[in-house]
């Protein structure tokens, strides 16, 4: 086993403003030496100062890659929410057998806010990692998993046994994965989904307009849903049916392929499989993704669609007439979605499930 | 708690569940005293930060009304500026403003003038048409409170207050001070209730818009352990301070008419003995926490009479010294300020409430003007140990100190042992900071408020039998102190902590003044 510890990278500055110290080893994993390079990173910012952690945010990539492209909401919101953060990157097919160890903190107003901790395991040193991750928990907090990968296999499970939250984002996978979690989601798994997340804004463009006060009589009368994609079915697009669906039981549900959206962007779920958390997709609208969401309660119909930023909700056939109400999408930031799921730090949001379980119905359909 | 749902209707199947906070309905906000100090520093620039975090419908209006002679466009240009010095986050996303600055008119005038509230309607009128506001108001008095029932009367004339219950709302914020003593603030009270609904006034106190003093309320009714001990049993006594660096500035005129009492006493610092004394509500909602507030000003002997008043209230005033180094006049010799004043810039007040939680715990109340730095705290002192283990004095009783502000957050003063062979007792702070343990920047008070304001929740905002309970307890100090025969406030050099008679106050009883 070589071993390097206390060598901050790039040769002494701190990477990115984090005070950054790394080991590699070659054969096991030291948790000893992580926690000795972990005080050493506290201790190098003068006065030791408290430390403050709400839960242990535990990501699990499988490249670095993906990691990289999720780092900046994982940070921001782990700046949000103190935390010890556990990053695992799992290479299995590289080769060697290898975990190298990055160690950083990050301090607000002198205390420590944010621990990060960064495996990256190639080959055979994959094996280690769930032993390494249960010994780096800080004990008594809740821990949340962000699964990076696809919605399936033991290592998911696995993590679905230990955490008290898994989060992750169906939006960058075919539709056809929510099978996948909704069986999971069965078996009472208290998963999250950024996807989830991105739809917020339409499920409460919705509910806003049934709060109207001339627009509560409809109320009752909820027929029929339609939800138009962009160039083809998304996962969002589903969720949203599902949710609907599910909160109007009686309801005709239909997913439908509307016209490709006018920027380019990738389909999501057809890329490579990694996770674009935190990257919200509200703005340009992209392939897949939702461009109108209609629903009726005779004589009344409700068409929700976006106009750049901002929703915009059209009321027709009520007897006070045209009725226009608009909701501003919200700002892209880092780690916006991932916060919004780390509200619910432990257990299932039922409405999710619910949506889910609907939406995995509709799913035959959606290829219209 | 933004909708309650009337009791024949069926719930929102679409509604259930839904984490996502609800935007407000559609609405025109209208701002009286719209070129003032109050709508330049804080009210849109909050209403900004609204639309920035997506908070605001987009459907939204907002309409300046005062004296001052502006455009439409020439409004929209001060108010960009506003915005681009005072709001909390900088650079301004000109999108956002553009999009938020569509919907902003100025209507100049009088409120006197009915002309003035004719062209309010029109342009009220024209943004329903073009902003789809769908005739939900707003109406703000950014103004003092000589124009409070003149701008009523001229609402309700011009047919501008609809009933509660109606699907269109219309809502009244009024800001402090309510009223100048109980006799106005009852006066007053009467006259807003006549021409609408309790549900429909929303007097605001910017303090409850501030995260710590929400977080009192989930540092009380959140946890398990800090309750049991929350009562006379293991607390000695309470200190709240709200301290200022500043003189009275620029409002001198006003400062004369109000003092300490009326100025911070009545609202801010009564609001925070609501919070810490209260009892738990049934439930979270506005009626609910607003019960357990007032009955907590109601148990609160009241301090009526020289006897009284000498016994358990200091005023001071402050004389020319020094703050930060910097030499700063007498309160006296400030400008629109009488050569011989008697109005107090500081209060220390004993309270006791008389209630089976607080028998015997007196709360101490201490605010001033030009005391050595500005902050806020409410600093709660347990009792002494009852056997001394470690020897007389070794073991300071414990404190928790709720930092208001700046530096919001919560202390914890306990004894450690000091590392050697004895066991010798010293105290160490457990500090917890919102700065720290939250990275995300608090929301201004005022988006606090403005947002509720609009959602119709009135949690934060202050009921008639508060305010009037409050009132009744100043009012017996007002009525002894500005008696002809009532002595002058005690002097205290700017930048020290208030006359000496205030540390007697609490020295009678054995008792000291935290530094803070």
């Amino acid at each position: 086993m070589s071993l390097s510890i206390g060598e901050p990278i790039s040769g002494g500055q701190a990477a990115r403003g984090w005070d950054e110290m790394s080991t590699r080893f070659d054969g096991g994993i030291d948790l000893g030496k992580i926690r000795a390079l972990l005080q050493q990173a506290k201790d190098r910012g003068g006065s030791p100062g408290e430390t403050i952690s709400a839960f242990n945010l535990v990501a699990i990539y499988f490249s670095p890659a993906a990691y990289e492209r999720a780092q900046a909401a994982l940070e921001a919101a782990g700046r949000l929410h103190p935390s010890r953060l556990l990053v695992l990157i799992a290479e299995p097919h590289a080769e060697g057998e290898s975990v190298a160890a990055r160690v950083s903190v990050v301090r607000s107003g002198g205390a420590v806010s944010l621990e990060r901790i960064v495996l990256t395991a190639q080959g055979g040193g994959v094996r280690h990692l769930e032993s390494a991750l249960l010994g780096l928990l800080v004990p008594d907090l809740p821990v949340v998993v962000v699964w990076g990968g696809r919605p399936e296999g033991a290592l998911l499970r696995r993590a679905v046994d230990m955490a008290d939250r898994v989060i992750i984002d169906s939006g960058t996978r075919p539709p056809q994965a929510l099978a996948d979690v909704g069986a999971m989601l069965a078996r009472g798994a208290p998963i999250g989904d950024l996807a989830w997340a991105r739809i917020f804004p339409w499920m409460s463009l919705a509910a806003e307009v049934l709060d109207v006060p001339n627009l509560r009589e409809h109320r009752g009368k909820l027929k029929s849903a339609r939800v138009i994609c962009a160039g083809g079915i998304g996962s969002e697009g589903v969720l949203l049916a599902g949710w609907f669906a599910s909160r109007v039981k009686k309801a005709r549900v239909e997913l439908v392929t509307g016209r490709e959206p006018e920027m380019d962007s990738a389909m999501p779920g057809a890329g490579d499989g990694t996770s674009i958390t935190g990257l919200p997709s509200a703005t340009p609208l992209g392939k897949g993704q939702i461009a109108v969401f209609e629903f009726t309660a005779p004589p009344a119909s409700f068409t929700l669609r976006r106009e750049k930023s901002v929703l915009v909700a059209e009321v027709r056939g009520d007897d006070d007439g045209e009725i226009l109400h608009r909701l501003r999408l919200p700002p892209e930031t880092p780690g916006r979605l991932l916060g919004l799921e780390l509200k619910l730090l432990a257990g299932q949001d039922e409405l999710y499930a619910a949506a889910v379980q609907a939406a995995v119905k509709l799913l035959p359909q959606s290829g219209s | 708690m933004p909708y309650a749902p009337e009791h024949d209707e069926l719930p929102n199947p679409l509604r259930v569940g839904l984490r996502a906070d609800s935007v407000p309905e559609p609405c025109a906000l209208v701002v009286f005293g719209a070129s003032g100090d109050l709508a330049h520093r804080k009210l849109i620039p909050a209403l900004y930060n609204l639309a920035l975090t997506a908070h605001l419908p987009a459907a939204l209006g907002v309409v300046g009304v005062s004296k001052s002679e502006y455009t439409h466009e020439q409004y929209q240009e001060d108010m960009r500026e506003a915005v681009g010095q005072f709001s909390r986050t900088k650079p301004v996303d000109e999108d956002v403003w553009r999009d938020f600055a569509g919907g902003l008119r100025y209507v100049p005038g009088a409120f006197d003038d009915d002309s003035t509230f004719q062209r309010l309607a029109g342009t009220l009128e024209e943004l329903d048409r073009a902003r789809a506001t769908r005739g939900n108001r707003l109406f703000y008095f950014a103004t003092p409170p000589s124009t409070f029932p003149v701008l009523l009367r001229q609402l309700q004339k011009h047919r501008m207050i609809r009933p509660p219950g109606e699907a269109r709302f219309t809502r009244v914020v009024i800001e402090k001070p309510f009223g100048r003593d109980l006799a106005s603030a009852r006066a007053l009270n009467r006259m807003v209730l006549e021409v609408m609904d309790e549900r429909q006034i929303f007097r605001i106190d910017h303090y409850l818009g501030k995260e710590t003093v929400q977080n009192l309320l989930v540092f009380r009714f959140g946890n398990t352990i800090f309750e049991p001990i929350w009562n006379r049993n293991y607390i000695d006594h309470v200190q709240i301070t709200a301290a200022e660096e500043l003189g009275i500035e620029s409002r001198g005129r006003y400062y004369e008419e109000a003092g300490i009492l009326r100025d911070m006493i009545q609202n801010h610092v009564l609001q925070l003995v609501s919070l810490t004394a209260m009892e738990a509500p049934a439930a979270f909602d506005a009626d609910a926490v607003r019960d357990e507030k007032v009955k907590v000003l109601r148990t609160i002997s009241p301090l009526e009479g020289p006897e009284a008043v000498a016994q358990r209230v200091v005023l001071g005033q402050y004389t020319a010294g020094q703050i930060a180094g910097n030499d700063v006049p007498g309160y006296r010799e400030e400008k629109d300020v009488a050569k011989g004043s008697r109005t107090p810039t500081f209060a220390a007040i004993k309270l006791n409430v008389d209630s089976w939680r607080w028998d015997g715990v007196p709360f101490y109340l201490r605010s001033g003007k030009r005391l050595p730095k500005r902050l806020t705290e409410i600093a709660i002192q347990f009792r002494k140990l009852p056997h001394a283990l470690f020897g007389e004095g070794a073991a300071a009783p414990n404190t928790l100190i709720v930092r208001v502000q700046p530096e919001e957050g919560i202390a914890l003063r306990f004894s450690a042992k000091v590392p050697g062979e004895r066991y010798r007792p010293r105290t160490v702070s457990m500090d917890f900071r919102y700065g720290t343990a939250f990275a995300a920047a608090s929301p201004e008070a005022y988006e606090r408020l403005l947002l509720d304001a609009l959602r119709g929740d009135q949690t934060l905002f202050t009921r008639k039998d508060e305010v009037e309970a409050a009132w009744k307890l100043v009012d017996g100090i007002l009525q002894t102190i500005e008696a002809p025969d009532a002595p002058p406030p005690f002097p205290y050099e700017a930048g020290s902590w208030g006359p000496r008679e205030s540390d007697e106050l609490l020295g009678r009883d054995g008792r000291a003044w935290r530094r803070p």
